[in-house]
């Protein structure tokens, strides 16, 4: 008896180890989870930020809704549905009509024809993209305004995205909204909340280009500075190219000063001003940036510069130019200016005109990087082909910004002009006919180093929250300035102000096909039939029909038998 | 949603057999030890085809149809004949009657195939919540290759444990059972040689299963008459 009960111990034991190295088995086989989706593809998501408490922008980033297109039937509820939305068939006011009418959405998906994406060329017809251009300029200056309580994403157009689209059209077009018990797609984002960006850094880079100091001469010399933003703000962070705003004026300032670097290389060349080169970070934020710049400056660094060119938006002008100033254009400074530039021009066959906006010291917003320098008492102008002074988070370099847009011609000329007005004034060349960067010569402006710098910066997302102390792509900006100037210095700053932004950024979209409930209850039924139907043949065709009335009969037959 | 579509595909796949092993006679007789036995010896059928394959085959670099390749798988598939006669005769079975053996052994073998081959890509895929047709046309497929198993279970009884058969059904009875050993590599040959798609591969293989199961049925009735 004793063995038994011990033996009967031992068997149960090895039981137990044995179910528990099975149900082991089950959970580590559950926690395997392929990813099977009908396609995954990259997606950017709207920008987040608040700006003086309110808040804008998309305020949600995960995803797991049901697809539909814009055939949806009238009236459908569209809470918890996510709408595709190609930009070619886009309606700006059906969707400046849902946000003004704050109705809840699932979600938002636009996709983008391909030639805005940086990574590719496209060769499309000169109306479409300008029609293009113009739809997308539209909606994305709609969505940075507005606060959308659901996840609105960006993607490009490419043959997988595009047949599921021709799908969800045929199955909207019958009639049926999307949902759990009808089957369709279903599109997850699994990412995590957005946090807060802490800290937000921006970055100034300067260089500093020595002039030639006579013997016995111990004054300061004077300073010209050339100044350029080069951060951008745009509806996706991800896609923030800005190409022309500023990327043009980045690779003109970048030019410039390889330009001036070879002629202050030779002392017999050296001109007796010093050239102040500035890369400056939060531009679209009031120049936040530039204040703090020049805020750090000596007293006597900053009374030395006699003026300041600010370069913005030089990219896509055809012949006419827009000098903009805030001092009276009657005053002695500026008209030396203007008119240095104005004979350069005359010679280069473009047209520069003036334009003068007053500076309100009370009104916090700086519609030009100029207007920090003259609120310092520094003589300062911006060279632009935006006639007009732009809105707050205006010509900030979007989503439309991008590489085709841009003539590289239009950057050589602008190159040419402002190299051409500074040798004349550092070397006193003014109103005489001579050429320093003529073409052909050995300081020829090179349209290889324009365009290859021009296409660097049109596939570098340059959304300053997002930018690191030690960006790779801040330090190649340092590097470079490094090559042609004599100093190069970074200055780190924290952007604080009216703006707070969140991460998450981009993302990867699975795109599922899914069955509906009521699918898998049809089937379930007729599987059910089936085995049922097996049942019976097999027992009418093994045992005879006796045999199967008798397993229906087996109760009652019992029955009989007790009683 | 995507547990109850597993949950479909697996009675479709795995609840033929139990339905087949309750309906007929072979529960009355308790037959269940053979099938588990028949199930073990496919095991290592499989086990053995798979060092063979490794051997002898190679690699190809194109999905096409290579006949020197399928000529060698054909030859290899014939271990799973050899499986199946061990099974038969040589495990040491109850006292049960030709017909139940070779059922319940067919039964084991199918079932056998039917958790290796395809228990482990359902658990993986159907839960998704990607839907696809695959598991349901898998599960079809399960069906069609336990009626061949019992098919093939039965035209190998007949060889091996039938000493008297009628001499003019002999060749008939090898025919058979050839086609049906060799049905994988005709299957793969549609699928690689002549490029059909899945679902047409398993409406040929429930089609011929049927086929052949009718033909074995009549088969085996005929050699069941002289001796009744």
């Amino acid at each position: 008896m004793m063995l038994s009960k011990n033996s009967g111990r031992g068997h149960r034991g090895l039981q137990e180890s044995m179910y528990s190295v099975i149900s082991l088995l089950f959970i580590l086989v559950a926690c395997v989870e392929l990813c099977d989706a009908a396609a995954a593809i990259d997606v950017y998501r709207l920008i987040q930020y608040d700006m003086s408490g309110s808040a804008f922008g998309s305020r949600f980033a995960a995803l797991n809704h049901h697809a539909a297109s814009l055939h949806f039937p009238p009236g459908a509820d569209l809470s918890r549905t996510v709408l595709i939305i190609p930009l070619r068939e886009l309606n700006i006011t059906f969707v400046r009509d849902y946000i003004n009418q704050k109705k809840l959405l699932g979600g938002l998906l636009f996709l983008l024809p391909e030639i805005f994406n940086p990574g590719n060329g496209g060769n499309k017809q000169v109306h479409e993209r300008e029609k293009l251009k113009n739809v997308l300029a539209e909606l994305e200056r709609l969505l940075i305004h507005a606060n959308l309580p659901y996840p609105v994403y960006f993607a490009f157009e490419n043959n997988e995205i595009d047949t599921v689209l021709a799908d969800i059209k045929k199955n909207d077009a019958t009639g049926q909204p999307a949902t759990a018990t009808t089957g369709g797609y279903k599109l997850v984002i699994p990412t995590p909340e957005p946090k807060k960006v802490a800290s937000p850094t921006i970055t100034n880079i300067q260089g500093w280009l020595s002039g030639l100091k006579a013997d016995g001469d111990m004054n300061q010399l004077p300073t010209i500075a050339i100044v350029a933003s080069y951060d951008t703000f745009g509806a996706a962070p991800a896609l923030s190219m800005g190409s022309d705003s500023n990327g043009s004026g980045i690779v003109a300032l970048l030019e410039i000063a390889r330009l001036f670097s070879l002629l202050y290389s030779n002392p017999k060349t050296r001109g007796r001003y010093n050239l102040l080169f500035g890369l400056t970070s939060g531009g679209p934020y009031n120049y936040n940036g530039t204040q703090k710049w020049l805020r750090s400056f000596d007293q006597r660094l900053r009374e030395s510069i006699d003026y300041a060119i600010c370069l913005n938006s030089i990219g896509s002008w055809y012949n006419e130019l827009w000098i903009h100033v805030s001092k009276p254009p009657d005053n002695a400074y500026i008209k030396q200016i203007f008119e240095g530039f104005l004979n350069v021009a005359e010679e280069l066959d473009i047209k520069v005109g003036l334009k003068h906006k007053k500076i309100n010291i009370s009104n916090p917003r700086v519609a030009w990087e100029h207007e920090q320098f003259s609120r310092l008492r520094v003589t300062g102008a911006t060279l632009s082909q935006i006639p007009v002074a732009p809105e707050l988070l205006e010509s900030t370099g979007g989503l439309f910004d991008s590489r085709q847009f841009v003539n590289e011609t239009a950057i050589t000329r602008g190159v040419k002009l402002v190299a051409e007005s500074f040798a004349r004034h550092i070397y006193g060349h003014q109103g005489k006919n001579v050429k320093i960067f003529a073409d052909g010569g050995s300081l020829a402006v090179n349209p290889a180093y324009v365009q290859s710098w021009l296409d660097l910066l049109s596939r570098t997302p340059r959304v300053a929250p997002f930018l690191s102390k030690n960006d790779p792509f801040v330090m190649a900006l340092k590097k470079e300035l490094a090559d042609h100037t004599d100093e190069v210095n970074l200055q780190h700053e924290i952007l604080e102000g009216m703006f707070t932004f969140y991460d998450s950024t981009s993302a990867t979209l699975n795109i599922y096909q899914v069955a509906s409930v009521a699918f898998d209850l049809v089937l379930l039924l007729v599987l059910g039939s089936y085995l049922i139907v097996l049942f019976c043949f097999l027992v009418i065709t093994t045992r005879g029909l006796d045999d199967l009335i008798s397993l229906f009969r087996r109760p009652h037959s019992r029955k009989v038998k007790t009683a | 949603m995507t547990m109850f579509h597993f949950f479909n595909c697996a009675i479709l796949t795995f609840g033929p057999h139990a339905v087949y092993y309750s309906a007929t006679t072979l529960s009355e007789y308790d037959t269940f030890g053979t099938s588990v036995k028949a199930a073990l010896v496919y095991l290592g059928t499989v086990l053995v085809k798979l060092v063979c394959l490794a051997t002898f085959l190679q690699v190809s670099e194109n999905d096409g149809f290579d006949p020197y390749q399928e000529l060698l798988k054909v030859l290899i598939g014939f271990i799973d004949v050899a499986g199946l006669y061990f099974a038969l005769t040589q495990l040491t079975h109850r006292n049960i009657s030709q017909i139940h053996k070779f059922q319940a052994v067919g039964l084991g073998w199918a079932f056998a195939d039917s958790v290796l081959h395809r228990l482990a890509p359902l658990w993986v895929g159907a839960k998704g919540l990607e839907f696809t047709w695959d598991y349901i046309l898998q599960g079809l497929e399960a069906n069609a290759n336990l009626v061949l198993s019992i098919s093939l279970a039965a035209l190998g009884s007949l060889i091996w444990l039938r000493k008297n058969k009628p001499k003019t059904l002999i060749p008939v009875i090898y025919a058979c059972a050839g086609i049906v050993a060799t049905m994988p590599s005709i299957t793969s040959y549609l699928r690689r040689g002549l490029g059909w798609h899945f679902p047409e591969v398993v409406g040929f293989e429930l089609f011929t299963s049927l086929v052949m199961a009718f033909f074995s049925w009549q088969l085996f009735s005929a050699c069941q008459r002289p001796s009744a």
